[in-house]
């Protein structure tokens, strides 16, 4: 039986020689396949932490704002999955959430995945899923809801499709709302599915984000983008901002930009200035409303008092240029009430003579005490610590550069410096509660996990700008502006308002031109012989129009004026 | 021929296996249900892939009881029939086949399967049992008629041989159930004492047709050139990721129910690839045990086909040639040492067709170890009488 033999001998060699084989797969060369295995089992998930929510105030207690929702991003294996039938389900259940063109999907016959579809919807994967559709995955994740659709949102921001908040508190607070992501290093399947085999895998938890509760004032901030939005509707201009801070305690109450924009569809956005904040992003010239600053300075310095007279020859020449006023009367003797209720230059150029000590030239003492006032005590052209990003604008030193002389006369009434109205504000509100600085504040505390409310620490005064006395003076000065509202009843009895005028010119081929202007107007309002419960700072321009602190902002703090008075409940004196 | 008790490792080894390959889809099973739901959308449940396995090993086990129960006499006696049946079954796919049936089952364009509702069957498998009973009673019948080598032998040899053939190779596009024919006609044709010259030329006529048969064939030429370095990426994947597996077990293995391999990244874990999940599960000493297992079977299978006379001598060759053609292309495919031919691993794989005929040709050894018996063309010299003489005692003396 040789031939059977035969059979065993080459049984006995095949075995042999997979015996070997597998001897160096298996111990010789299993180090290599290790770490080749390794390389394609192991995957480093990030475990994505739950955004934290915003709140606004309502009735002394917080809403949510912006929220979160499950949403599913959908990814396809281009390679198993039917064409077809794919296309046909997704524009079947959800045709509003594909982002992928189908035919880049197919072209690379390559591709293992594609992203196809983001931010749907719950009901929607379900019925996805009912299709049993080959090579489909839905991954979860959260997509921010708007209830308030799109107010407030170039002071909320957005969440980009990574996940990060951009512009305002979104992108300001973007590391407290955000929390901080864990890791998942874990053997995985071949669809990326960890597994709980192995010893090795590692978990550090998502720290989620904190909820975040604004001071803003839900209510107040609807009614005034409301009025915003119509006043734009009647107006040549159509952009407009409004600020609006209770002047005790620096918070922050409405910070609307008009027009808004819709967050959840971001990207839509054509025009990328409107994701910014107006009140705190933007540094620009606020004009004659400075004239409040620098009469401050010089009532507080004993230079001058609202009775102060000086001749107003219209114009002021200084380092050989004259500076004009932009109105052309009140020409003679004036006080310098007058000066502020017509908003004339040369009162406040005036101002800073007597600052220095001269009366009839600007002084390095006078430059040097306006700069101190300005920077020092109101916090102008810096960044005033509110808990958001803002521009710090822009002040020129006293005694750095040349034409200093005419740089001063032109910053008493609010051009060369650049300012945002979150610092006009802020200065302005020390001038009319009594002299006390109270740094912006925009967040009110937090929501806890629990649910609980827990409030911000009261912020207290940073500093003291100027005396009660001066803040008295001052106060009175600017109420003193508003004589006409008041004999045409648009201030009614009773109540103590306030406010100052500002027309910036734009700037074209370097140079200041009265073709483009921003119109804006800073106002306290409260009860008669009580100190003011509101400021608000209203701005108002568009490329290419003049548009004035008078004609066209004035209106529109009264309109808004009479909101804060409806919404505050305040009742006149009396 | 005498009657004896039969040889027990060989239905030992075959339910250790059977019963080694249930532990491994119970482990993997549930892995591969819900890969299969997550990247296919199918609907699997997860005892599905076991529950399956458990009623393959019970029709196998039943298999293998049948065969050893049912006489080799009255099956020799069907041996014609079951040829026929065999070509019928093929032929009936291949029409399926070309008129495009969902009862055909193809996968990359070789349909291989008749599916019939939650199963299927694979003629293959049954055509290899039948060529077996059938060549065996050919070469017996011309040897006792004295017409075994000339033409009257050659003409229905080659015809039953070549429709095999012609069925798996080009109708079915199978090349591993192809390379498993030929195993077990020439393994047959060896021990039946065909003279070297016309063995040669029967190897070299085969070799002819399988230079052929890879030329005709697209799908084919890529696997050999997927096994020289330039092919397509699936396959070059699939016999990669199956050395990663095995590679990865060591010397122990990762242990039962944690191969990562099996979690999708090595195509058919558990059907042709079962054997590179056992490599990472159980690793090179669990390899080794499996590997002495099926030699061990193999090499009893052979011992049995010693004592017999000629016809049941063929007979045990031929399933011989069929375990051992399974076990040694799986093996050498997944550990990169031949081109990848899809071919089950005998009683380990997943898939009931190869695992039930086979354990019919496993059961039908072990009737036929049974008996003890001189080759009746030989007359009785020294050597046969040794074989006449032994008693069961001695055989078992023997295989102890």
């Amino acid at each position: 039986m040789s031939r059977i033999k035969l059979l065993r001998y080459g049984l006995l060699v095949a075995i042999g020689i997979i015996a070997v084989r597998l001897f160096v797969i298996q111990i010789f060369q299993h180090d290599e396949w290790t770490e080749r295995a390794n390389a394609e089992h192991i995957s480093q998930n990030t475990i994505i932490a739950k955004r934290g929510e915003i709140y606004m105030m309502e009735n002394d207690q917080p809403v949510e704002v912006v929220l979160n929702k499950a949403a599913w991003t959908v990814v396809v294996d281009p390679q198993v999955t039917n064409r077809e039938e794919v296309e046909k389900a997704f524009s079947e259940i959800a045709p509003d959430k594909v982002v992928a063109k189908w035919d880049d999907v197919f072209k690379d016959k390559t591709r293992r995945y594609y992203v196809v579809a983001r931010g749907v919807e719950r009901e929607q994967v379900k019925k996805l899923k009912e299709k049993k559709l080959a090579g489909v995955w839905y991954q979860e994740g959260n997509e921010r809801v708007y209830p308030e659709g799109d107010m407030a949102s170039a002071l909320l921001g957005f969440v980009n499709a990574e996940g990060k908040g951009q512009y305002g508190v979104e992108g300001s607070l973007n590391d407290t709302l955000g929390g901080t992501n864990g890791l998942l290093k874990t053997i995985t399947d071949v669809n990326n599915v960890a597994l709980s085999i192995g010893d090795d895998n590692v978990r550090i938890p998502a720290k989620d984000g904190k909820n975040v509760v604004l001071t803003i004032d839900r209510v107040l901030q609807k009614k005034i983008e409301k009025k915003l939005a119509e006043y734009l509707s009647t107006s040549k201009a159509n952009h407009a901002s409004a600020l609006v801070m209770d002047p005790r305690n620096g918070k922050i109450l409405t910070m609307a930009t008009i027009p808004n924009y819709d967050p959840a569809n971001y990207a839509k956005v054509e025009d990328g200035n409107l994701f910014l904040n107006q009140a705190s992003d933007v540094a620009y010239e606020p004009a004659s409303i400075c004239k409040t600053f620098t009469f401050a300075a010089a009532i507080e310095e004993g230079a001058m008092t609202p009775e102060t007279t000086y001749n107003n020859t219209g114009e002021i020449t200084v380092d050989g240029w004259p500076i004009k006023n932009a109105h052309s009367g009140e020409l003679g003797v004036i006080s310098m009430q007058t000066a502020l209720n017509y908003s004339l230059n040369t009162g406040s150029m005036t101002a800073l003579m007597l600052l220095g000590g001269s009366d009839s030239e600007i002084t390095k003492t006078g430059r040097e005490k306006l700069f101190d006032y300005y920077y020092n005590h109101f916090g102008l052209g810096q960044a005033t610590g509110y808990e958001l990003n803002e521009s710090t604008g822009l002040i020129q030193e006293p005694n750095k550069g040349y034409g200093l002389n005419s740089r001063y006369a032109n910053m008493t009434f609010g051009q060369n410096i650049s300012l945002t109205p979150l610092q006009v504000a802020a200065a302005f509100s020390s001038l009319i509660n009594g002299g006390e600085y109270y740094a912006p504040t925009i967040v009110a505390g937090e929501i806890t996990k629990e649910g609980k409310f827990v409030k911000a620490d009261e912020k207290k005064a940073v500093r003291r700008t100027v005396t009660e006395k001066t803040s008295d003076t001052m106060r009175a000065m600017i109420w003193g502006t508003r004589g006409l509202q008041r004999l045409y009843g648009i201030d009614k009895p009773g109540y103590y308002i306030g406010g100052k005028t500002g027309t910036a010119q734009g700037i074209k081929d370097g140079a200041y031109t009265f073709d483009e202007t921003t119109g804006s107007y800073i106002g306290f309002g409260g009860r008669e012989g009580e100190l003011p419960e509101y400021v608000i700072m209203v701005k108002i321009w568009e490329g290419g129009q003049t548009l004035e602190g008078t004609a066209d902002a004035l209106p529109l703090f009264n309109l808004l004026s009479d909101v804060a008075i409806d919404h505050f409940k305040i009742k006149p004196k009396g | 021929m005498r009657k004896h008790r039969s040889n027990p490792i060989i239905a030992i080894l075959t339910f250790l296996l059977l019963g080694i390959g249930l532990i491994v889809i119970y482990t993997i099973g549930a892995q591969r249900a819900n890969f299969m739901n997550s990247a296919y959308g199918t609907d699997y449940d997860q005892n599905f892939f076991f529950i399956h396995q458990l009623i393959s090993v019970g029709l196998a086990v039943f298999a293998f009881i049948f065969a050893f129960k049912f006489p080799y006499a009255k099956l020799r006696a069907l041996s014609k029939i079951l040829m026929i049946l065999a070509f019928a079954a093929c032929g009936i796919l291949a029409l399926l086949a070309l008129a495009g049936s969902s009862l055909a089952s193809c996968q990359l364009g070789a349909c291989r399967w008749i599916s019939l509702g939650s199963f299927s069957i694979q003629p293959a498998e049954f055509l290899k049992l039948a060529l077996i009973l059938y060549l065996a009673g050919l070469v017996s019948q011309h040897k006792e008629a004295g017409t075994f080598e000339t033409k009257d032998f050659w003409v229905p040899f080659g015809v039953a041989s070549a429709v095999s053939l012609f069925f798996v190779v080009f109708l079915q596009k199978d090349l591993g159930t192809g390379v498993c024919l030929i195993a077990i006609i020439l393994a047959m044709l060896v021990v039946s004492g065909a003279k070297l010259r016309n063995l040669v030329a029967v190897f070299v006529i085969i070799l002819a047709g399988g230079v052929m048969s890879i030329l005709v064939s697209p799908h084919r030429l890529e696997r050999l050139m997927t096994f020289s370095g330039e092919g397509d990426a699936s396959s070059s994947y699939h016999i990669d990721n199956a050395m990663m597996a095995i590679g990865t077990g060591g010397l122990f293995g990762v242990g039962v129910g944690n191969s990562v391999q099996a979690t999708g990244y090595l195509p058919e874990s558990i059907n042709d690839s079962v054997f590179a999940v056992m490599g990472e599960t159980f690793g090179f000493v669990g390899l080794m045990a499996i590997l002495a297992a099926f030699t061990v079977l193999l090499l009893q299978i052979l011992k049995v086909a010693g004592g017999l006379p000629l016809e049941e001598s063929l007979v045990v060759a031929g399933v011989f040639a069929w375990v051992a053609a399974h076990v040694v292309v799986n093996i050498a495919a997944m550990t990169g040492l031949i081109p990848l031919t899809g071919i089950t691993l005998p009683l380990l794989s997943f898939g009931g067709t190869s695992m039930i005929f086979i354990s019919y040709g496993l059961g039908l050894v072990s009737q036929l170890s049974c008996y003890t018996g001189r080759r009746k063309e030989k007359d009785e010299g020294i050597s046969s009488r040794r074989g006449v003489g032994r008693t069961h005692y001695a055989s078992r003396r023997r295989s102890a």
